[in-house]
Parts: structure tokens; sequence; C-alpha cells
């Protein structure tokens, strides 16, 4: 209920925002890297040095994964940090886009052909319907990232009161 | 003098709430992938410690000259995701690569959480025309060629391919028909005839070993025949005495043998008479 003399006005709606201090969100930022260098890095490498000690040989080195995953997890961090500024959308995209490159090159060591230890049977398995699949989440992700760059283009501040409410 | 200001409620723009709903579509899709590769992960591991079996494997002689190896392996697919189009194919060779038969199972599906089974016969010609013929009097070795396809989790195309040497029992192994020196005199003049050979088939040779005795001119000089009931891993020898016909010599001409059971007549390699 407001008191006479007072003006009540949603501050959202009034299209007050506070950002975060950079330092704020390069915290966020680290924090949200342990997950993702988690699931981009540190499994798949795991896993491949596991069926490697078994004498099985990889698809694809680890030195390649560790590269993919530290570049997508330096642009997921620096969109995450600037995700105030007009550089969020193009970020966006470029993540989107290393991402597809990703799993296009994954795509192409499909199948993975695995020789029995002893050489009297060799299994091949195919996975890329899955990756295909998978270009889904970076095609989306691609697709929301350019509007929001057409959105900054069009009014660089206008999206801040909803990422940002004050 | 109090003012009020009605706020007017203010949407996002247009272009920043369909961005932000292909945010929360990429997002859910990008968990239901994970839920769906981590299932998958995990029924595949599930699928790979329940590994093929065979079992009931037999071999028996069928009509036509061929022994018909039969049998059944069984896959079980205790994981969340079916395994559709489960085919195999199989060449079998001799020791010198002449292929001596093959065969073709599926395709079949296998639902999730079940055991599919999978009967297979393998036909392998053994007349005296056939490529397959030392089969039956020679212990072997065999050479083994499979293929296998299937699709697990609707998404995972499989190939399995397999090369491997089996050996191979000969049911009548070392078969020899001896002939002897005839005896006798004036009007009726045998010849004793010995069979020999070892079973290292699994299944018993029962049934006839029917022999004729030819003179170099094809002529027939005698024949008879063996009650044979030998069991897997059993030795033959007998002897019996033909009656040759007058005269008729055998001399140079050959045995011709033949195994009759209930599945058919298979001629056995002949033997040359001294």
């Amino acid at each position: 209920m407001s008191s006479p003399g007072r003006v009540v006005v949603p501050k959202q709606e009034a299209g007050a925002y506070r950002v975060p201090s950079l330092g704020y969100r390069i915290l966020v930022a680290a924090l949200r890297l342990i997950p993702s260098f988690f699931l981009l890095v540190a499994l798949p490498v795991a896993v491949l040095a596991f069926v490697n000690s078994q004498g099985v040989a990889i698809p694809i080195s680890t030195n390649a994964v560790i590269v993919w995953g530290f570049l997508l997890l330096g642009l997921g961090t620096a969109r995450s940090i600037l995700k105030p500024t007009r550089a969020y959308g193009p970020l966006s995209v470029a993540t989107s886009l290393v991402s597809i490159l990703y799993l296009l090159y994954l795509i192409a060591l499909s199948p993975y052909r695995l020789v029995v230890p002893g050489g009297s049977a060799s299994i091949a398995a195919g996975y890329s319907m899955f990756l295909e699949l998978a270009m889904i989440v970076p095609a989306i992700g691609l697709v929301a990232g350019l509007l929001i760059t057409i959105e900054d283009a069009r009014a660089p501040t206008e999206r801040l009161p909803f990422d940002y409410p004050a | 003098m109090a003012a009020l200001v009605v706020p007017t409620h203010r949407q996002p723009p247009a272009i920043y709430r369909a961005a932000r709903a292909l945010r929360w579509a990429s997002s859910l899709v990008l968990v239901l992938l994970i839920i769906y590769a981590g299932t998958v992960a995990y029924s595949a591991v599930e699928v790979a410690h329940s590994s093929v079996q065979s079992r009931s494997l037999s071999a028996s002689f069928a009509p036509n000259g061929t022994v018909e190896v039969g049998g059944s392996f069984t896959l079980s697919n205790p994981g969340l995701y079916p395994v559709d189009g489960v085919t195999l194919t199989a060449r079998i060779a001799n020791g010198a690569g002449v292929l001596l038969g093959k065969l073709a199972v599926g395709p079949n599906d296998i639902a999730p959480s079940s055991t599919g089974v999978f009967p297979f016969d393998l036909y392998l010609p053994v007349s005296a025309s056939g490529p397959a013929t030392s089969l039956l009097t020679e212990d072997q070795y065999l050479g083994v060629n499979a293929w296998g396809n299937a699709t697990y989790a609707y998404l995972f195309p499989i190939s399995v391919s397999l090369t491997e040497t089996r050996s191979w029992g000969a049911p009548f192994e070392g078969f020899q028909a001896t002939v002897g020196t005839p005896s006798g005199g004036g009007g009726t003049v045998t010849i004793p005839i010995t069979v020999t050979f070892s079973n290292h088939a699994g299944s018993p040779d029962t049934g006839t070993i029917a022999f004729v005795i030819e003179s170099p001119g094809f002529v027939e000089c005698g024949g008879g025949s063996f009650v044979i009931n030998v069991p897997s891993g059993g030795f033959y020898d007998q002897t019996q005495n033909v009656a040759l016909s007058p005269g008729c010599n055998p001399s140079g001409g050959q045995v011709l043998s033949t195994y009759l059971s209930s599945g058919g007549s298979t001629p056995l390699p002949p033997e040359a008479i001294p």
C-alpha cells in the first residue's frame, strides 16, 4: 500500500538495473568453470586415458580434447564476464561456432574402430548420428547469439534491466 | 500534493524474449542429451557384460550329401534401449581357403530387458562332387569369418567382424576300405574287405556303410554292407568276406562306399585296389 506523497515505481519496469562489478563477474565465471572444466576436459581425458591404459587404441588424441576443451572454456568464460557488454552476442555466436566445429571434427572421426586385443575381432561403432543430433544445442545457441547481437545493435542497454534487475 | 504514478507494465524486447527462450530450449536439449548419453553408456556396459553365447551346436548328416551344422546363439539385452536390425553373416572355408558354406541370420530386433535367440542352420556339402568331401575323412581347421551388424539405442550403428579358426572332427577320420587277398577256388572266390575309421565328430555314426567292389573296367564284382554304430570318439574296424562274381578280377579296381543313415546317403571317398 502506498503512502501519500511517495511514488511507487517497480524498479524493473522503470528500466533500472545494476550490473555486477567486474570482479564479481570474474568470480561467478570462475565458479562456472569448475563443472565446465569437468565436462569438457577432465572427464573426456580421464576416459581416454583409462581406455588407452587397457591397451585399446583411442579415436582422438588427448591433446586435441584438451585444446578444444580449453578453447571452449575460454570463450565461455569471456562470454560470461562480458555479458553486460555488446560483446556478449558475438561471443555467444563464436562459442556456438567453435562448438559446432568441435562436433564436426568428432563426426569426421566416426566410426570408432576397435580391434580387440589378440586381433581376431574388430568392432566399429558409429556415433555420427548422435553428434549430429547434439549439434542442435550449439545451433540454437548460435541463433540466440545472433538475436542478442541484433538486439544490442538496435538498443545497446535495453536488455540490461532484464539481465540485471536492480 | 501526493502523486501516484501507475506503472505501465514493461515487457522485455521481443528479440530478447526470443533469445532467452532459445537459450532455455538449448539448455533443455543439452540436459536431455546428457541424460540420454549417460543412460546409453550405462546400458551399453550392461550389454557388453552379457556377451553373446552359442548353445545347442550340433552336426548331423542331411539329405543331398550335406552335413548340417545347426544351433543357435543368444544375445541378452539388459539395457534400457533396443538393439535393432541384428544381422549375422558367416562364411566357412577349409584350410585351403575354399568356401564350404555360409549362413545368414536376421535381421531381428531385441527389445530392452530381453534376450534374443537366433537359430541357424549351415549345410556343408560333403558329397563326392562337393568342395568339402575331405570333411568326412580328415580332421582339419576351418576358417570362420563372421560379420554382424546392429543399431543400438536408435542412433548408434555397430558392426562386428570376427575371424577365427575352429577345429573340425571328421566323422570318418582315416576311413579305409582295404581289400585283401582272394581265396577259394572252383565255383566261389571270396575276398576279405576291412573297413576302419575313427569317429572324431560330436555325434555318433549310426547306419550302414554299403560298398561295391569294381573291376578296372567298372564291372561290379561284388558288394556288401557294414552296420555301424560308432559313438563320438569311437574306433571302427570290421572285416567281412565278399563273394566275387565268377571271372571278375578286382585287382586295379576300386571300392566305392556309401554311408546310409536317416539323413540320407553320403558317398565316401573311393579306395583304390592294388
